[in-house]
């Protein structure tokens, strides 16, 4: 007999969401990003060609490679300064434990990088362990407070985030505890939905008015990011750039997020490779490039991906699915509380249920004691430090003596898509396809 | 009190200028011809009263904690923008937004309010003389909103805590907002408010207290719930 067989388009996945969406009468809610198989082009379509003949390496283990980094060099008076090219990003206090960002900050720092607030406002045992202090302006503008702002080092005005732009952020009613309400300016326990749109400006010309209020009440010192999750990117730079951005932020499609509905994580926005791409496309066809920095974020897991996205025209790399991942996310332990949410080690995208097994997204106290910050804090460091060890062991091996001195042409495409996405020639040939 | 010139200087040098003299403890400042340039006082942290002798732009006001900012003329969008306290007065008219995100302080509006007033409000009081545009109260988290004139469409759309009070005809409530009863301390309450607010001679001119009609959130869009899928379909 014929086996029996599955359709292809009415997949077992597809049978069962159809049915919980017809449970439940909502659309699916979840946590960690896209989950596809990616099918298009991605870092991993990208090879370095290391030095042979034609260019000379340097000492892999012993020659120095800069991995300093500056950000903000455009207009603000006190650029940020890090050691390393791998910085944390914003995640708020509210989606993530007052532990995790603790140990992020104190991690963060411990590596010589930044961490950045998030759609809740600034904790104060955050600022105080971080070393660099990036202070985000939302369109829900939860906890604003105009005396951490002058307490950050720089400020990111963020229209968008690539798990899903064009919507505002989520926090789930379980995850709204007394104090997640208090700093919000909530009711205790509401289904937090943010604005998508900022309150006191809709467009990039209004913007320009905006960047220069924060400008003025920070005495123009602190540079001014703006983050923008990938979708028009070529034009979104440029208007970006124009309103005076001294850094913009690019957060690709496999961006990360605690809570958003499952169609934006996976089928909204640009790639992060792409995103790259064409926020360098933009600077350059602007005559900005290298005056104005960019951040690439979205789905880096490594130094390779960081070191990747740097040759393609990024001065720096946000992580935040990483980060959570080295404060034990999806790490086998504690393996019936991944169940009892629906869960399992290494299938966990349940941050959005407030109930993490390993106490990162969770405002419960047991929780979150889980989680140890100062075990947390090492981790994080560690991890920020291998991924700068790794970026320095490729750059060296093409010959650079600055992590920054990475660029396309030390890199081949693996397929013709990426060829033509990134402008390097496809391997095999010495042809740049579509270009 | 000391005079500032804006007229020839930069907004940059003004705003220096404005912190310069309160730093000298001076605690009047009048800013002549502001030339309705944008970001005027924004980020004053201290107890201190500036006035300014025209029109202001964009976000005046914006980021305060503490002063009390006279605009004797019209503001444009933005007004106060997040303040934490303190007290923002204008004689004329205020652009879209105004009073976008306050945490805390006083907002007074003697003429007109336009769009979104009191967008995503998270504290203190906002007081309109006159009337405002459409979408006001937009996702309104706490504080009070008052408009003693008419309001625009969409009033009071998706709001959290905020308790809205109007003295004229509202246009259309939006998605999820409900009159409520105002009860005779509550009149009282509104009372002390715009009497000590708003001058006497505006104040004469408005409704009695007990007459606005107060506008709170149906809370029906706090947690999602099927049976009220029209609701979350509707929602701005
Ligand atoms: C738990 C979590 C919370 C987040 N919260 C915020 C936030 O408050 N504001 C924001 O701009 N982005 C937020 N993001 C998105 C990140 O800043 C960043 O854009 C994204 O995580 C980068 O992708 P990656 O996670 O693949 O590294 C969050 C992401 C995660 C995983
Ligand atoms: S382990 Fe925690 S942080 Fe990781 S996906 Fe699950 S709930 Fe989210």
């Amino acid at each position: 007999m014929a086996e029996l067989q599955n359709s292809a388009i009415f997949a077992p996945r597809v049978i069962e969401e159809i049915q919980a969406k017809a449970e439940s009468g909502l659309y699916a809610i979840r946590g960690f990003g896209t989950l596809r198989e990616r099918r298009w082009p991605t870092f991993d379509d990208l090879t370095f060609l290391p030095c042979s003949l034609t260019r000379i390496p340097l000492e892999g283990y012993r020659e120095k490679c800069s991995t300093k980094t500056v950000l903000g060099t455009r207009f603000a008076q006190k650029p940020i300064q890090l050691d390393i090219p791998v910085m944390i990003t914003g995640m708020s206090w509210g989606a993530l434990s007052y532990n995790a960002k603790v140990a992020l900050a104190r991690g963060a720092a411990a590596a010589g990088s930044s961490n950045t607030t998030g759609d809740g406002g600034m904790l104060k045992a955050e600022r105080d362990n971080s070393r660099t202090l990036i202070y985000e302006v939302l369109p829900s503008r939860y906890g604003i407070n105009i005396h951490h702002m002058r307490m950050a080092d720089a400020i990111e005005l963020t229209i968008g985030q690539g798990a899903k732009p064009g919507t505002g952020g989520l926090l789930l009613g379980t995850k709204v505890s007394d104090r997640i309400a208090e700093q919000r300016d909530l009711p205790i326990g509401v289904d937090q939905r943010s604005a998508a749109r900022h309150p006191d400006f809709l467009g990039p010309d209004d913007m320009i008015i905006k960047v220069e209020e924060l400008r003025e009440a920070t005495d123009w010192q602190i540079p001014i990011f703006i983050k923008l999750g990938a979708s028009r990117v070529y034009d979104d730079v440029k208007l970006a750039a124009k309103a005076g951005a001294d850094v913009i932020v690019v957060d690709g499609m496999e961006g990360g997020t605690g809570a958003s509905p499952a169609i934006f994580q996976e089928h909204t926005g640009l790639p992060t490779l792409a995103a790259v791409c064409e926020a360098r496309s933009a600077l350059q066809d602007i005559g900005l490039y290298g005056d104005v920095q960019l951040i690439i974020a979205g789905g880096i897991r490594d130094g390779v991906d960081a070191a990747k996205a740097m040759a393609l025209g990024a001065d720096a790399c946000y992580i935040g699915t990483a980060s959570l991942i080295a404060l034990n996310c999806n790490k086998p332990m504690y393996e019936d509380d991944y169940r009892a949410i629906g869960a399992a080690p290494y299938a966990c995208h349940h941050c959005h249920t407030g109930r993490c097994p390993v106490g990162i997204t969770t405002q419960d106290p047991e929780l979150m004691k889980r989680l140890e910050v100062e075990d947390g804090a090492e981790r994080v460091r560690n991890f920020l430090q291998v991924m700068t060890l790794e970026i320095q062991m490729l750059a060296r091996s093409c010959g650079k003596s600055d992590v920054h001195h990475l660029e396309p042409e030390d890199m081949a495409a693996l397929s013709l898509e990426a060829s033509a996405i990134c402008g390097v020639p496809l391997v095999g040939t010495r042809k740049v396809f579509g270009h | 009190m000391v005079e500032i010139d804006a007229a020839g200087r930069t907004t940059r040098e003004v705003n220096r200028a404005i912190r310069q003299r309160i730093a000298e403890s001076c605690k009047e400042v009048v800013l002549r011809n502001p030339g309705a340039r944008h970001n005027l006082a924004v980020a004053i942290l201290e107890d201190a009263h500036i006035r300014i002798a025209g029109s202001a732009g964009y976000y005046c006001g914006g980021l305060i904690d503490g002063p009390s900012i006279e605009v004797e003329g019209s503001a444009g969008w933005g007004l106060a923008e997040s303040m934490l306290s303190g007290t923002v007065r204008v004689h004329g008219s205020a652009g879209s937004g105004a009073a976008a995100a306050v945490r805390g302080g006083t907002v007074v509006i003697h003429g007109d309010a336009a769009a979104r007033l009191g967008v995503s409000m998270k504290g203190g009081i906002v007081i309109v003389a006159g009337n405002c545009g459409y979408m006001a109260g937009f996702m309104a988290q706490k504080g009070t909103l008052i408009v003693c004139g008419n309001a625009g469409e969409a009033f009071a759309d998706s709001m959290y805590a905020t308790v809205c009070y109007v003295g004229g005809e509202i246009a259309n409530l939006g998605t999820d907002a409900v009159i409520a009863p105002i009860d005779a301390g509550e009149a009282q309450q509104l009372e002390k408010i715009l009497s000590t607010h708003l001058p006497a001679t505006l104040r004469s001119t408005k409704p009695a207290a007990a007459d606005f009609k107060k506008v709170v959130a149906g809370r029906k869009l706090w947690n999602f719930d099927k049976r009220e899928w029209r609701t979350w379909q509707e929602a701005l």
